[in-house]
């Protein structure tokens, strides 16, 4: 078997596999601009009255604004509480560091229906607390948390630890020392662990499902067209999502030249 | 080589935040979910209680739903392993300076939308869908085919398409530790394409394989969207264990269905796992 023939299949195959990854987006955003009502070849023609119908829709703006509310905040929350455990974790010996992330990352492993409907019957039940937008938060952190651990931490593996010690040694505080020095060189890797937990959020259905209690955020109010109908508002608004979490996604990797690996 | 303070743990209370997120949002819901399950529920009230009675349940009312979870899981777990795999190492030891813009676009589709990825399948899958049109045209089939949507079919292409950019990661982060140089000293001394692939690349990935297929076979042990949406309400556990939910109000019921899913496929995956390991040491 030649060498180039065997190199060539595998080829290929990264091919198909890339185009298998990519083409059902890329169709759900063509139709979305397609004048037929029914998602199938061939084009009819570019509009954008499925965009109209959509922002026409009652729920669609506060599903939106929720949406917008609750990825910003979680963002927000797993940045500072994922970094700060992140700096904690890479000043400890390599092995307990990695356990310590393992077992916070036992959630990224669990059904999101689990996760779900425990945190839902633990509010409702043990803690009384009224769902809203507040326990959607608090569902979305324990999911985006572990994901911004491991970036930030993946980029302090390879931190130059001395300069830190060169602030202190002059005279700053830990915390002068942290945010002016170590913060300013990790920023463009806290900065795609901020967009990476929003598109986390953004795209989150099933928690966002059991604990909002009443309202839509996106995901669930497409869940709720999808019951009722199938016409291409759904796609403009799947479009509007898949451009909110691939665009930040996009933007968040360019920014932390964050590759998924450690 | 950093000289460590002494005194330089002290700043694991920076961990603190973080473990309180986990313990008070995660695994106290958890426990408190795995206390409600022994509770009973009488007219449609859940009372406190210590019966075994909806685990008995769960086996006798859900034998079958279990077993075909289990299988489709299975399934769905080895299929995204293997393409994951493949994807991989493909990426890494074949495809040249096309290595980094593939691996941008398996992490850019990662995050495209869970609900939106089921949306899509819906209509590529459907009667009319375009994978019906484009098999039609091309002469392969002559009727379309109904047994893509709303069936098994459905669900593992739905689901395997879903998964295989995460299981990529892990596999893939593996593969990079691995030096293109070390895989050509092997093949000069004279070791075959398999013997590579045995000795060198497999034992190394063993983290990341593993790590691959207990994340695929856990979210479709668990998942209930795609069923619904793609798979006709194939019979899966996930399915049911959300109806306790919405529709039937028995949480006691739900959780000790939880529950017992995710012993279950836990027990197995870490029987899966030893065989696994065994096969892939050299």
């Amino acid at each position: 078997m030649s060498a180039h023939l065997s190199d060539l299949g595998w080829r290929v195959f990264a091919l198909l596999a890339a185009t298998f990854m990519a083409v059902p987006l890329v169709l759900v955003v063509l139709f979305s601009f397609n004048v037929s009502a029914l998602t199938s070849l061939p084009l009819t023609g570019f509009t954008l009255d499925w965009y109209r119908k959509l922002f026409a829709l009652g729920p669609f703006w506060p599903a939106l604004w929720n949406s917008l509310i609750v990825a910003s905040m979680v963002a927000l929350l797993s940045v500072t509480v994922g970094t700060m455990a992140a700096l904690a974790l890479a000043r400890m010996v390599a092995r307990r560091a990695a356990w310590i992330i393992a077992i916070l990352s036992v959630p990224m492993m669990l059904p999101a229906l689990i996760i779900g409907v425990a945190l839902m019957s633990y509010l409702v039940r043990f803690v009384n607390l009224p769902l809203g937008l507040p326990t959607v938060i608090l569902g979305h952190l324990v999911i985006a948390q572990p994901f911004v651990i491991m970036i930030v931490y993946a980029r302090l593996a390879t931190f130059d630890w001395s300069v830190v010690d060169s602030a202190r040694d002059l005279g700053a505080s830990p915390l002068r020392a942290f945010l002016t020095v170590t913060l300013p060189i990790i920023q463009p890797t806290i900065v795609g662990a901020f967009l990476i937990a929003l598109s986390i959020s953004l795209d989150d259905f099933v928690i966002t499902f059991f604990t909002i209690g009443g309202g839509n955020t996106l995901p669930t109010l497409v869940w709720g067209l999808v019951r009722t109908s199938l016409d291409p508002t759904i796609n403009a608004m799947a479009s509007l999502l898949i451009i909110l979490s691939v665009g930040s996604t996009f933007l968040a990797l360019r920014v932390s030249r964050y590759r998924g690996y450690a | 080589m950093r000289v460590l303070r002494p005194g330089a743990d002290s700043r694991n209370w920076l961990l603190l935040p973080a473990v309180l997120v986990f313990a008070g949002a995660f695994v106290a819901p958890l426990l408190h979910f795995l206390v409600i399950s022994f509770w009973s529920v009488r007219a449609r009230i859940m009372r406190p209680d210590f019966t075994l009675k909806n685990y008995v349940a769960t086996w006798a009312d859900y034998y079958d739903a279990m077993a075909s979870t289990l299988l489709i899981a299975l399934v769905i777990g080895a299929l995204t392993t293997v393409l994951a795999f493949a994807f991989a190492y493909a990426i890494r030891f074949k495809c040249g300076r096309f290595e980094a813009p593939l691996l941008f676009l398996a992490l850019i589709t990662l995050f495209g939308g869970y609900l939106v990825k089921i949306y899509a399948w819906k209509s590529i899958l459907g009667r009319e869908g375009i994978l019906n049109q484009a098999l039609t045209g091309l002469g392969i089939i002559d009727q379309p085919l109904d047994a893509l949507l709303y069936s098994v079919n459905g669900v593992v292409i739905t689901l395997t398409y879903f998964l295989l950019p995460f299981a990529v990661l892990p596999i893939y982060g593996n593969l990079r530790a691995i030096s293109p140089t070390t895989v050509e000293a092997a093949r000069d001394l004279g070791a075959g394409r398999w013997a590579v692939m045995r000795d060198i690349i497999l034992p190394q990935c063993e983290k990341g394989i593993v790590i691959a297929f207990i994340f695929a076979f856990l979210i479709t042990a668990g998942d209930y969207v795609t069923p619904r949406f793609v798979g006709g309400g194939a019979a899966m556990m996930g399915h049911f264990i959300e109806l306790q939910f919405s529709l039937g109000f028995n949480w006691p019921m739900g959780s000790a269905m939880a529950f017992t899913v995710m012993t279950v496929s836990l027990a197995l995956v870490v029987l899966l796992r030893a065989l696994l390991v065994r096969s892939l040491r050299p």
